[in-house]
């Protein structure tokens, strides 16, 4: 557990050290770079091709977070990537259920398991993006939260002295003064920064949940067999949220899932609530990040994440009509998958790569 | 409940499965020592009936939670997931529904009629029961406690009532005596044959590789 605290550090040093290379910059190029996603929808397609690249949407958030953190990323800018990275995660399961592409009836569960989590992002941010665009209800809703938090906690955001943050800036300043002592100033320095940062970032992410994962393997046994037995609800839901922060991975989350429901012995009904909990358990990754951003908006988007999610299960789960829709549709995609298998690779590569690509060149 | 999620935990869910083999065995011989008494102990067939069912059934429900429960561990543990133990226990798993099954074909040997309580040969029939019972309980303790010098000794002894069962079905096959005697004791003796043979098979699994699981009796080498 002291690793894993010492790897959620290196997270958080990460972050800053993103936030600090972005700065570095300067406006005028930050500007340029993201005047591209000024259109919700390229914006959103950068989520999902970013996600889809990086094969985790803990890493884009926390990105995201340290870019907003920055001031270089507006959060009505950053709220469709954020989006986007949610239906970007789901591309790591469905490349999971491909291992029983041999076995048709193993195969057709797998991937009605794995796709239903495609389907309720889907129609999850086909309902809330246009919504947030029209009213943003998500972006005023966590600014408001961030507020509250900010006076209730004693989070002080613009101070330079709140412990966490002093802690996160003393290594970065230490890398910038070794680089400036090596001769390398500006834009070079602002480089290495953002470099250090993303790998800093992507390596402490994946130690986390490789560390994580054997250190509460038993415990998530335990609550998959509670599930089994029990069945799906609430209970599933949250377990599947507290697996999710503790191994700071929903695509881990949800690819345990795949081999149990190509079994048999996990139904999609079940494993449902276990997807949905394992979207909300994901943005603890963002709000993590957010402890070492400057800005309130670091804050304000990762809860924005965490808003999108509630208000997606809010939104169909509670109603069984609505609730049943996902598992329907993957249903019946995993059907036909079953008998023309190369729809398979086409609904992969066109629904994460193809489309998310064709629509950044088309949008931006 | 959040932070009770990251303490502890270990290997404890391969040890609960393993507890629930355990508890099948158990059960098995509740069912085995209520059959074989409706059969040659003067127990009427109608009053345990119920208790056979109800206890097979719960064996039965045993071994399918016991293969949910081994994908589980398999999905979530993936590569460092015990793999050996994993495949014998879904072995062992079988052998002992299997057991429940054997001693439910005895009780139903007693419920289509035949009593042997006042039987000639009820010497030789109680001595067996009484080893079986016995076998039974005795491989649930070594399984549970993974005695490995006893499942070596238990396994021998097993090979011994083996060649015993064979030569007594034989002799069943092959006597004067009427039909209403003898295929019931053919019958038994066959069934007595499977249960042993399944909890030899169960007590491989602690000594045998997982290639040669049930298959103590083709491979007398590997019992040195």
């Amino acid at each position: 557990m002291v690793f894993v605290v010492f790897l959620l550090y290196l997270f958080l040093v990460g972050v800053k050290a993103l936030e600090s290379g972005i700065q570095g910059f300067g406006a005028d190029f930050t500007d340029s770079l993201f005047k591209g996603v000024s259109n919700p929808l390229a914006g959103l397609f950068v989520g999902v091709l970013a996600t889809v690249l990086v094969q985790s949407s803990s890493v884009t958030t926390a990105t995201i977070v340290g870019l907003v953190g920055a001031g270089t990323l507006t959060v009505p800018l950053a709220v469709p990537m954020i989006m986007g990275a949610n239906i970007g995660t789901t591309v790591t399961n469905t490349l999971a259920s491909l291992g029983y592409l041999r076995r048709s009836s193993e195969f057709r569960r797998a991937f009605a398991g794995a796709t239903m989590h495609d389907f309720f992002n889907i129609m999850a941010v086909a309902v809330l993006l246009p919504l947030e665009l029209a009213t943003g209800f998500l972006s005023k809703g966590a600014a408001a939260l961030a507020g509250f938090l900010g006076k209730s906690t004693d989070l002080e955001f613009e101070s330079p002295d709140s412990p966490i943050k002093a802690a996160v800036k003393a290594p970065v300043k230490l890398f910038e003064n070794i680089v400036e002592g090596l001769g390398a100033h500006n834009t070079v320095l602002s480089i290495l920064l953002f470099i250090l940062g993303l790998a800093l970032i992507f390596v402490a992410l994946a130690y986390i949940t490789r560390n994580m994962k054997l250190v509460v393997a038993g415990r998530i046994e335990r609550s998959m067999n509670v599930v089994l037995a029990k069945g799906g609800g609430i209970t599933a839901m949250a377990i599947g949220l507290i697996m999710t922060v503790a191994v700071q991975s929903s695509s881990i989350t949800t690819s345990v899932l795949v081999p149990m429901i190509a079994a048999g012995v996990l139904t999609l009904a079940n494993a449902y609530p276990i997807t949905l909990g394992a979207n909300v358990g994901t943005t603890v990754t963002a709000l993590l990040a957010s402890l070492a951003t400057d800005r309130p908006e670091g804050l304000v988007i990762a809860l924005v994440h965490t808003l999108f999610n509630i208000s997606g299960i809010l939104l169909f789960y509670p109603i069984p009509q609505l609730r049943r829709i996902p598992l329907y549709l993957a249903g019946k995609l995993a059907a036909v998958a079953e008998v023309r298998k190369s729809l398979v690779i086409v609904y992969v590569i066109g629904a994460f790569v193809l489309v998310p690509l064709l629509g950044i060149l088309i949008l931006q | 409940m959040v932070l009770d999620f990251f303490r502890g935990g270990g290997d404890a869910q391969l040890e609960r499965i393993e507890a629930q083999i355990r508890q099948m065995l158990l059960d098995d011989r509740h069912t085995f020592d209520n059959a074989i008494n409706a059969l040659i102990g003067g127990t009427d067939p109608a009053l345990v009936g119920k208790d056979i069912r109800k206890t097979d059934k719960g064996v039965n429900k045993a071994e399918r939670a016991v293969r949910r429960e081994l994908v589980v561990h398999v999905s979530v543990r993936g590569t460092s997931a015990d793999i050996p133990l994993v495949l014998a226990s879904m072995s062992v798993v079988k052998d002992a529904e299997r057991i429940g099954d054997y001693s439910k074909n005895i009780w139903d040997i007693a419920n289509s009629g035949v009593d042997l309580s006042d039987a000639e040969d009820i010497t030789v029939l109680t001595r067996y029961r009484d080893r079986i019972s016995k076998m039974i309980g005795e491989t649930a303790r070594v399984f549970g406690e993974k005695d490995l010098e006893a499942a070596h000794t238990m396994l021998q002894a097993g090979d011994v009532l083996q060649d015993e069962y064979d030569e007594l079905i034989d002799e069943q096959l092959h006597t004067e005596k009427p039909a209403r005697e003898a295929v019931p004791r053919a019958l038994l003796y066959r069934y007595f044959k499977r249960i042993t043979a399944h909890l030899m098979n169960i007590l491989t699994s602690l000594v045998m590789p997982i290639d040669r699981l049930d298959y103590y009796d083709e491979a007398k080498a590997d019992r040195e």
